[in-house]
């Protein structure tokens, strides 16, 4: 094996010096000159990925940390969301030119190079400042547990939700005594209601909108469902690949039936479908970040975790996370600023849950505050029973594994394959993936052994 | 300053034959010319024989993104690129998409420059119209056309009385992205048009129409072969453009690889490789094959025109 010894600036010149340029244009923002203009003698640089109603909650949060905290000054980036975020978050800690603090889906903490890319958290110090294991769900805060080392700290969960409209399925007469939806407990179940709904439905509208022909949310809602029956994906030591074809079949066949059955059309697919809720569509399966707009198109709605049709309570969820990006020279007063700074927004996630977001904490949700938030409190469980992706390095949102399977569920669900040939598709990916080598450490991940 | 005397010395010696005067030139050449070029050696040698040669390295590596030395891998990356289902299809896209909308585009700029040529009236207003597209930034445009292609609200539907899902079905996701691409475009290949249209000397028109030739037949036997290396020059810079589509077809399908894959261009998947995927090294390669495919594109139009002219002679 020879090594070229390929040193980071040539290295980053071939990668397109514009790239770089620019997010070390973001790193490089706010030195020294503006940390003395506020008068602050800690300087911590925050990047994140939130933008619309969540940049707004954030910005709120991070005002009130600077009014409880003023001797800190809190510079930051807001980073488009998706792939770009997480190249440039990945070259800047390369590059030594890492922020104190960054945001992360949890999920692809795993395949980040914990240890190379990002430092893991002091523990201790985050106890100092009120944020303990104890604190939050066992299974979410494993997640973010790598060899041993705690790497992200989570600050919410959010989940796939079926969203309804109140007055359409009072109308179909679907609603229970409390004024929720009734309970569903098999996909017979669900398609009787989706029957009843479509009775219900104003002419030229869908009675349910599931973005049929969205790469993500297919898959999205796939892990969900193939959760709810019980697969596997992996065997533990991550050497097999354990996937039920049979129960992938019946999650694909599931699915394909909202489109031939004439409820979800696929001519209204991707956002579309939101659109059509808020003109009097019954049915949509959205993000929980969806609240925040329905709320404010003022309608009469509910939302509940994705409907248990093969028996079990399972709904996708992903998780936004506080990373340490790595510093050459981590510590100090910034590192420890990054800590409490990321405790503060942790325990003060009230504001953060209008965006629809379970928050992590667990004490938040128990506060009377919180449940009398609507629909928030309808679908709090959820942070009970998560479908996640397995833990592997490819796996993550928006990341390898979503790349490569969504488009095939996909193919699934617009029925231009067959849902047995799919999910057999599905698994021979699984198995490449599987045997497929981390190019940040050159292992697999059976090699990798990235486990709690 | 010898330069200077020596320029004098060289101007009033008419007498003296070409290729005496071309010594002398070549004698001066650098000291003149270099310097005018080398700010522009500079950047080409910095931002495109360097960052091309790194590339080729590291194509041969199995560098990742975090700037940790790579390892020299010999041809495995272009072994698994050939054999990567993925590349091919991803090559197939970008391929139809050009078979797609070279032809559609020369034809249609030729049709459009006539039109603005042979207009008496509001010319210039023709022309901004037609050009005016190819001044808007490429998401700007594919933004639009993702309006007027919506399903339910768009334009296109509207008027034509369908309900095609033009965005989200296979069949039509790259020719949302071809429609998009003529409107955008069209207007630099009839700029070119419109300029050689001006060129053609009207004395061949009259004699023409002397000799009783009527509209079709002038069109046919001056207007088009008189055109035909501003033609050339249109398809080739075409095959090379739309060869690397990727901004028009990213935006149109929000980032993702379009309906079932189906428009997920070859520099897509490059991006996605090395900046989704990490893999610096593989992407290089693709990268470096995509490269070696378009210069043979280039080289092969050239040497066909090369034996044209030497046929034409």
């Amino acid at each position: 094996m020879g090594r070229p010894g390929l040193d980071r600036r040539q290295l980053l010149a071939a990668l397109g010096g514009l790239t770089v340029a620019g997010s070390f244009g973001f790193a490089a923002l706010g030195t020294g000159a503006d940390a003395l203009a506020s008068g602050a003698d800690t300087r911590v640089r925050y990047w994140n990925l939130f933008s619309g109603g969540d940049g707004y909650n954030m910005i709120a949060m991070l005002d009130a940390f600077r009014k409880d905290n003023p001797g800190i000054d809190v510079k930051d980036s807001t980073l488009q969301w998706g792939s770009p975020f997480y190249t440039k978050l990945a070259m800047a800690a390369a590059g030594n030119r890492a922020p104190d603090l960054g945001v992360m889906h949890l999920g692809r903490v795993t395949g980040f190079s914990p240890g190379r890319l990002l430092d893991p958290w002091d523990v201790d110090l985050l106890a100092k400042y009120g944020v303990r294991e104890q604190d939050f769900n066992p299974a979410l805060w494993k997640r973010a547990v790598i060899d041993g080392k705690l790497y992200a700290l989570p600050l919410d969960i959010h989940v796939q939700l079926c969203f309804y409209r109140r007055d359409v399925l009072k109308k179909a007469g679907l609603l229970d005594a409390d004024g929720r939806m009734v309970p569903v407990t098999s996909a017979d179940e669900w398609f009787d209601v989706l029957k009843e709904a479509k009775g219900a439905t104003g002419k030229g509208l869908q009675t349910i909108g599931l973005w049929v022909n969205d790469q993500n949310f297919q898959w999205w809602f796939f892990v969900a469902f193939y959760t709810q029956l019980g697969g596997t994906w992996f065997s533990a030591d991550n050497t097999e690949v354990t996937f039920d074809t049979d129960k992938a079949t019946q999650v694909l066949e599931f699915l394909r039936r909202h489109v031939t059955e004439g409820y979800a059309d696929p001519g209204f697919a991707g956002g579309a479908g939101a659109e059509q809720f808020v003109n009097g569509g019954p049915f949509v399966w959205e993000g929980n970040w969806s609240v925040p707009v329905f709320d404010s198109a003022k309608l009469d709605y509910g939302a509940t975790p994705l409907p248990p049709v093969f028996g079990r309570q399972a709904t996708h969820a992903e998780s936004h996370a506080f990373v340490l990006p790595h510093q050459a020279d981590r510590g100090g007063a910034a590192d420890e600023g990054a800590h409490r700074l990321a405790a503060y927004v942790v325990q003060h996630a009230r504001q953060w849950a209008a965006g629809g977001h379970i928050p992590a904490y667990t004490p938040t949700l128990s506060t009377a505050a919180y449940r009398e938030l609507k629909p928030q409190s309808e679908y709090v469980s959820a942070m009970d029973h998560q479908a996640t992706e397995p833990k592997v390095w490819f796996a993550g949102s928006t990341g390898i594994l979503a790349q490569r399977v969504g488009p095939i569920v996909v193919s699934s669900t617009l029925g231009s394959a067959k849902p047995d040939v799919v999910a057999r598709r599905m698994k021979s990916t699984l198995t490449q993936l599987l045997a497929s080598k981390n190019p940040m450490d050159g292992r697999t991940a059976a090699e990798g052994g990235a486990v709690a | 300053m010898t330069t200077a005397s020596a320029e004098t010395v060289v101007r009033p010696a008419r007498a003296r034959t070409a290729a005496a005067t071309a010594t002398v030139r070549r004698g001066q050449g650098f000291q003149h010319g270099g310097w005018f070029v080398a700010p522009f050696l500079l950047l080409f040698a910095l931002f495109v024989i360097w960052p091309l040669l790194r590339g080729l390295w590291l194509s041969f590596t199995d560098a990742n993104i975090s700037g940790d030395a790579a390892h020299f891998v010999g041809l495995d990356n272009y072994r698994e690129a050939l054999d990567d289902p993925l590349m091919w299809e991803a090559l197939g896209h970008s391929a139809w998409f050009t078979l797609l909308v070279v032809p559609c585009i020369t034809v249609l700029a030729l049709l459009l420059a006539m039109l603005a040529h042979h207009i008496e009236r509001g010319k210039w207003l023709w022309r901004l119209c037609f050009f005016l597209p190819f001044l808007l930034p490429s998401t700007v445009a594919a933004n639009l056309w993702q309006w007027l292609f919506n399903p339910g609200t768009g334009m296109v539907n509207h008027v034509l009385g369908l309900e095609t899902a033009w965005l989200t079905d296979k069949s039509y996701a790259m020719l949302a992205v071809v429609v998009c691409t003529l409107w955008w475009t069209v207007g630099f290949s009839f700029l070119l048009y419109l300029a050689a249209l001006q060129g053609i000397p009207a004395h061949l028109y009259e004699a023409a129409k002397l000799d009783g030739a009527g509209a079709w037949h002038r069109m046919l036997h001056i207007t088009l072969p008189m055109l035909r290396s501003i033609t050339g020059l249109v398809v080739a810079l075409q095959i090379l453009a739309s060869l690397q589509v990727f901004d028009q077809a990213v935006v149109m399908q929000d980032f993702g690889p379009g309906p079932e894959e189906s428009t997920r261009t070859f520099v897509q998947y490059t991006l996605e490789q090395g900046f989704t995927s990490y893999r610096v090294g593989y992407a290089s390669a693709i990268s470096i094959i995509f490269f070696v495919l378009i210069a043979a594109v280039a080289l092969a139009r050239m040497w066909l025109l090369r034996n044209r002219e030497e046929g034409g002679r």
